[in-house]
């Protein structure tokens, strides 16, 4: 496996070469809408201003560290047929994604730390105020929300073995996800019911969870049980995909060709 | 290696007219038909043979291979190919067979094609040594080397086809399906693609089962035929004898100065009547009556007796139908 995933890797990488001003468009493109987000709510209460520029800085590295576009690669493919020749190979297709999404993220790491780093030189709030524990719970936390929209992006693509243009239904969950992730407001600055909600269901997790945990908007309840539900969750959505694959196969109509 | 055994497929499919008003009621009530791809086909293929499989656009051809590669579910019927049931997707039977679509590519797009080969000697557990030398051959055979670099898409159809076939047998499957591997190509390509073929089944008792619209393909490579039509497969069997059942009759071609205007009909079925060449179709018991008598009375320039184009027997194969020899 390690053989395999070794050539997938390199593969990937290759062909994130081949794209360079895409990658470089796709990431910088993706800061443009936090940064307008983030203007807006610093107007509104210039009191809370550097709150606001450390919560979205932080919103967009969490942002594209777990960012998932595996529905619309999936939509395509199983439109276009294409996905027939990984089907056809004895490796699971799902390790080509995984395989992309990290040679994508490893280059979103690569940038965007020295990127934050260089930044924290003139902006002080940037400058990382946080104990070890809290760093020691962020990266499992970031981990966490990468698995959750990976396994959601990936789950939701594979209906397209059902719906043509799955990526639509994908859009209007991204729209929910887009307030109860935290990618328009801090949770906390949600209407009460909604922050019940956002507690139970998976969005929270996948950007606005590991962001609370660095500018240490949630306590220690709240981590262990943002944790606990985060992980059932990934479960919940791992087996959610193996049914959904097991299904999808039989109905695959293979087309083209 | 190959057993099929009354082998089924339907496909649900949504019905829509053309009329905007369908389209508008179409929104919440959606018509369904099932539409029978595969009707109880049963067959076998044992180590070695290229078999081939005819048929028109939509007679169950590809979906019946890709039934037999793991791809699709088949309804009812049991096939097992090299011991394997295909759409158990086992990682062995996935080793041991090779799909190459002419229509859908396994070469990675925008990357060269080293790079799929890499991926897949990866992916199908390739050691090295073997890789080498096998890609070595292919490359070697299929006059790969100044195509390995470059990125697939700036390749050209035929540049791409080879080299999607390299990328199918880096893994030596002991069973090929190929469906439509000559799409496209030109004349010259089709040949070097059927010749390797020939070369590789010879080398190596590739059992291959081949899917065509060229009747070249398939004269070239295949001793056994099968033909299917709606479905259903109509003729099994050896090619020499689907041409002697299905054609009794030859092609004359006569050519004239001048074309002499008699009733030609009572010769023969009048195929092509053109400047200075008359062509008809004789039953094969009067083919040596009626050239003697034409050369006799009239001045004839050339005369040639032909078997008619295999297009032409499949064709009536499809209108007539047949049942196996």
């Amino acid at each position: 496996m390690v053989r395999k995933y070794i050539a997938l890797l390199r593969m990937k990488y290759v062909e994130m070469l081949a794209y360079r001003l895409a990658t470089i468009v796709w990431m910088t493109g993706a800061v443009v809408q936090p940064l307008i987000t983030m203007i807006v709510w610093m107007n509104i209460r210039p009191s809370q201003s550097d709150a606001f520029v450390f919560y979205f800085m932080a919103l967009i590295f969490v942002e594209r560290m777990t960012s998932a576009w595996d529905v619309w690669e999936l939509d395509r493919e199983i439109r276009h047929g294409t996905f027939s020749t990984y089907i056809l190979r004895p490796l699971h297709p799902i390790h080509w994604a995984i395989a992309e999404n990290i040679v994508y993220k490893g280059l979103f790491l690569v940038v965007l730390v020295p990127f934050w780093a260089v930044l924290a030189l003139f902006v002080p709030v940037l400058r990382l105020d946080v104990t070890g524990t809290q760093m020691l719970l962020f990266l499992p936390a970031l981990v966490l929300g990468m698995m959750l929209r990976f396994l959601f992006s990936y789950t939701c693509g594979l209906l397209g073995f059902w719906i043509t243009k799955v990526t639509a239904v994908y859009s209007m969950m991204e729209v929910v996800s887009l307030f109860l992730s935290g990618r328009i407001a801090p949770l906390s600055m949600l209407p009460p019911v909604l922050q019940q909600w956002s507690i139970f269901l998976p969005f929270r997790y996948m950007i606005g969870f590991p962001i609370d945990i660095l500018t240490g908007a949630a306590n220690r309840a709240d981590i262990a049980f943002g944790f606990l539900v985060a992980s059932v969750w990934v479960m919940l959505l791992i087996v959610a995909l193996c049914l959904l694959w097991k299904a999808g196969l039989k109905k695959n109509q293979a087309v083209g060709g | 290696m190959i057993a099929v055994k009354h082998l089924h497929k339907s496909f649900r499919v949504h019905v829509r007219q053309a009329r905007w008003i369908d389209a508008v009621r179409h929104l919440w009530r959606r018509q369904y038909r099932t539409v029978e791809a595969v009707k109880d086909i049963s067959f076998t293929i044992e180590t070695g043979e290229i078999v081939g499989f005819l048929g028109p656009n939509g007679a169950g051809k590809t979906t019946t291979m890709k039934m037999l590669a793991g791809l699709l579910y088949p309804t009812s019927g049991e096939i097992t190919v090299g011991g394997f049931v295909p759409f158990e997707q086992k990682p062995e039977f996935k080793k041991m067979m090779s799909l190459v679509m002419g229509q859908k590519s396994q070469l990675i797009w925008d990357i060269p094609p080293m790079e799929t080969f890499l991926v897949n000697k990866a992916i199908y557990d390739i050691d090295d040594r073997t890789f080498r030398r096998t890609l070595e051959e292919l490359v070697e055979l299929l006059e790969l080397q100044p195509l390995l670099t470059k990125p697939t898409r700036s390749l050209s159809l035929g540049q791409r086809m080879r080299c999607e076939l390299a990328a199918a047998l880096l893994h030596r499957p002991a069973i090929l399906f190929l469906d439509e591997p000559t799409i496209g190509l030109d004349v010259h390509t089709q040949e070097k693609v059927r010749r390797f073929i020939a070369e590789y089944n010879r080398e190596y008792q590739t059992t291959i089962l081949l899917t065509s619209h060229y009747m070249g393909d398939v004269t070239a490579l295949c001793d056994r035929v099968m033909i299917i039509n709606h479905g259903m497969l109509i003729y099994d069997g050896e090619l020499s004898v689907l041409t002697e059942t299905l054609a009794p009759y030859k092609r004359l071609e006569i050519h004239f100065p001048i074309v002499p205007s008699v009733p030609w009909d009572d010769y023969g079925e009048v195929v092509a009547m053109e400047d200075g060449k008359v062509t008809l179709r004789v039953p094969r018991d009067k083919v040596a009556e009626v050239s003697a008598h034409v050369l006799q009375h009239f001045h004839v320039h050339d005369l040639t007796i032909q078997d008619p184009p295999m297009e032409e027997v499949i064709t009536r194969a499809f209108q007539e139908g047949l049942h196996g020899s």
